[in-house]
């Protein structure tokens, strides 16, 4: 008796178990909620909150004909490659976790990521833009990758960054790059892009500065004298702004591009109009150009309480993010870790984002080839400006391409 | 064009020279009175400077600002001399230079918490738009720098030297026992010695701001180079503080030019090994005989 008793008991608590566990789907959001780094954070954790309570209030994912919740786990990670690393750590070990999605630094993808591949859990970076996120993969030679990114990462910025200064028949430019991971990085991704669009473009000096410098005088007017007729930079805001309010103190013109970290609100509000006309690649531009950005921007700032958007790339980026994985989820019919990556690697639904239609995002991994793991091509990624605190398109034709590609959607 | 870009170097060197001198200066003015200096002393420029910047948000004009930022400066300065100084001094104990190093650390947690990590841009009317003297540009905010610390230096040296109050410092710094046996209260003048030496921070913090935004860690480079600036030149000189802070900033400005912008930090610890080798008392010090 006793015996049968146990047995029910146990069946019981097994039973209880399966259906918490089979609840919902838990997913963990990461990134630096405080500190320098925090605008992006936020941004992205709270575009990805978007998305989720939007799914949740549909009745959640239809996971194998049975409808689930998402239930979100956050963590920050301050922007420490340490701190970043102890996360890590504890997710990895955390049971019954479907999926991670976030990280805004480079550095803390390098510190932690590794243990979350030792446990295959899959991750979803975004917006973490440095290449080293995923070359550091390719170059060991990984066969069963379960990392991917969603971002608009440094290669493509690079390329588009050596294009504009092309387009602008300039000849002779000027490189400007911090010396952290990412600015070295950065310049190692614009030299390799200008040799790949055949050399049209002379460096004719490379200048470094470091976190925390103010004084940019003596590296632009090293630039001034080398004839620059344009600054590449690669950096974050604050240093950004000083180079930009440095240029302006000097009575230099010249058009700064940069990377996606122009947008940061520390460049914006420190160079104030001295940043006027910089130019930086975005993934999405705050203008409620199409229906869909519309809803999201309106959505953000009223769920918010915001005039503006700290990152709207970030923030973009963390609510497509969401809805590549949900949809992720649905095809694997499973809240399994290692079964969501498969499915993401052949993704076969199209998913509606607020940046662009996603089709067919993922590959499977080739180490050969880390963009079967990164989900951006150049098309989704347009070129940003500068004015007067916010950015917009730099260029009118971006904007129609949009436009007309959500009337074709909405067409169909 | 070289030549001229190499005085433009010099001119953006010399001002940034000033500002190391003026912090240079307030370290002085404590060192003279009481042979002690304020370890957190860039914390104080900070912590001022982000006062100055939230009076300038709840809407308080800028001319107003500027003496409330350096009464601010003023106030914190006898904080420190009262917590951190004055019962060390008593007892003849070095504990102050823990004391204020805490005190600095504490200040700089506190501004973090109130004020944020984030650099802010500080609003002037001094316009920032470069305006050209002999082919050199030159901004209103940087001639403002120039001509805020001759004042605020002009002052405090008049004042030493005209007023009773003024000449009981100078009693003070030049012998403690001899001017305490003359009435004059040496706890008084070392409290009007931390005061002003708040006002000089205040004032640099305020000086600085528009060109370098205000963050909780804007003031840690400066300290270290006022600090050579005040050991080369001597703790007890004004005139030598001005001339080592403009010499040392034009040094800088031209190593990183044309050694690159990693060599920056060179010149100011070059200099502070030369002078403790050569001249430990400072290039304008003089030796003093201390009596065991």
């Amino acid at each position: 008796m006793k015996k049968v008793l146990m047995t029910s008991l146990m069946a019981l608590g097994l039973f209880a178990a399966q259906a918490f566990a089979g609840d919902t789907v838990k997913i963990a959001i990461t990134g630096p909620f405080s500190g320098g780094s925090a605008p992006m954070g936020i941004s992205m954790r709270n575009g990805a909150m978007l998305a989720v309570s939007e799914i949740n209030a549909a009745g959640g994912i239809d996971v194998g004909g049975h409808r689930m919740k998402i239930q979100v786990i956050e963590r920050d990670d301050e922007g420490k490659n340490a701190r970043g690393a102890l996360v890590a750590q504890e997710l990895a070990s955390m049971s019954g976790l479907s999926g991670v999605i976030g990280t805004v630094n480079t550095g803390v993808v390098l510190a932690g990521d590794r243990y979350l591949q030792q446990k295959g859990i899959t991750k979803i970076i975004t917006p973490a833009a440095g290449s080293a996120s995923m070359t550091q993969w390719s170059k060991a030679g990984v066969k069963n990758l379960s990392i991917f990114r969603f971002s608009a990462d440094d290669s493509i910025q690079a390329a588009m960054v050596v294009e504009e200064a092309i387009d602008r028949k300039l000849t002779k430019v000027a490189i400007f790059h911090d010396t952290t991971n990412y600015g070295v990085s950065g310049n190692e991704d614009l030299l390799q892009q200008i040799k790949k669009q055949g050399n049209k473009l002379k460096v004719v000096t490379t200048e470094k500065f470091n976190i925390g410098d103010k004084d940019m005088t003596a590296q632009l007017l090293r630039a001034k004298l080398a004839g620059a007729q344009a600054i590449l930079i690669w950096g974050i805001g604050p240093e950004m702004a000083a180079v930009a309010n440095g240029m302006a103190a000097m009575g230099m013109k010249l058009p700064l591009i940069g990377g996606w970290t122009i947008s940061m609100s520390n460049f914006i509000n420190n160079a104030g109009k001295n940043g006027n006309g910089a130019l930086t690649p975005q993934s999405f531009i705050e203008e409620p150009i199409t229906p869909m950005a519309k809803r999201f921007i309106n959505e953000y700032h009223k769920t918010y309480h915001v005039s503006r958007i700290p990152s709207p790339m970030s923030a973009a980026e963390g609510y497509d993010a969401v809805y590549v994985f949900a949809a992720a989820v649905k095809q694997a019919k499973s809240t399994d870790t290692h079964k969501i990556k498969e499915a993401l690697e052949d993704l076969r639904a199209p998913v509606k984002g607020v940046i662009a239609t996603w089709r067919h995002p993922y590959s499977k991994w080739n180490p050969a080839n880390e963009r079967t793991h990164e989900a951006f091509h150049r098309d989704q990624v347009v070129m940003g400006m500068v004015k007067d605190g916010r950015i917009v398109f730099a260029h009118e034709s971006d904007k129609q391409r949009l436009i007309k590609e959500a009337l074709g959607k909405n067409a169909k | 064009m070289y030549a001229l870009i190499v005085t433009q170097m010099v001119v953006s060197g010399v001002l940034m020279g000033l500002i190391y001198a003026l912090i240079a200066y307030g370290f002085q003015l404590t060192y003279a009175t009481s042979k002690s200096i304020n370890f957190g002393q860039g914390e104080l420029v900070m912590v001022s400077a982000f006062f100055s910047l939230t009076l300038l948000n709840v809407g308080v004009p800028y001319w107003l600002m500027v003496p409330g930022g350096m009464l601010f400066g003023a106030l914190l300065g006898l904080v420190v001399e009262r917590t951190g100084v004055r019962l060390a001094l008593e007892q003849k104990s070095e504990g102050w230079i823990l004391m204020t190093i805490i005190l600095g650390l504490f200040a700089f947690s506190v501004a973090e918490n109130i004020w944020g990590r984030d650099d802010r841009p500080f609003p002037t009317p001094i316009s920032s738009s470069p305006i050209q003297i002999f082919g050199i540009h030159i901004t209103p905010v940087e001639i403002s720098v120039a001509v805020g610390v001759f004042a605020l230096m002009g002052m405090i040296e008049l004042f030493k030297r005209k007023t009773l109050l003024g000449k009981a410092f100078e009693a003070v710094s030049a012998d403690r026992d001899a001017a305490e046996l003359m009435g004059i209260s040496a706890t008084r003048t070392i409290m009007l010695s931390y005061g002003l030496s708040g006002v000089v921070a205040a004032l640099a913090g305020i000086l600085i701001a528009p060109i370098t935004t205000v963050g909780p860690t804007m003031a840690s480079a400066l300290i270290l180079k006022a600090f050579s600036v005040a050991v080369v030149a001597g703790l007890d000189s004004g005139f030598g503080v001005v001339v080592i802070g403009m010499l040392l900033g034009a040094l800088e400005s031209l190593t990183s030019f044309y050694l690159g912008s990693g060599w920056r930090e060179a010149p100011g610890l070059i200099l502070l090994i030369l002078a403790l080798a050569m001249r430990p008392m400072g290039v304008f010090g003089k030796a003093s005989i201390r009596k065991v």
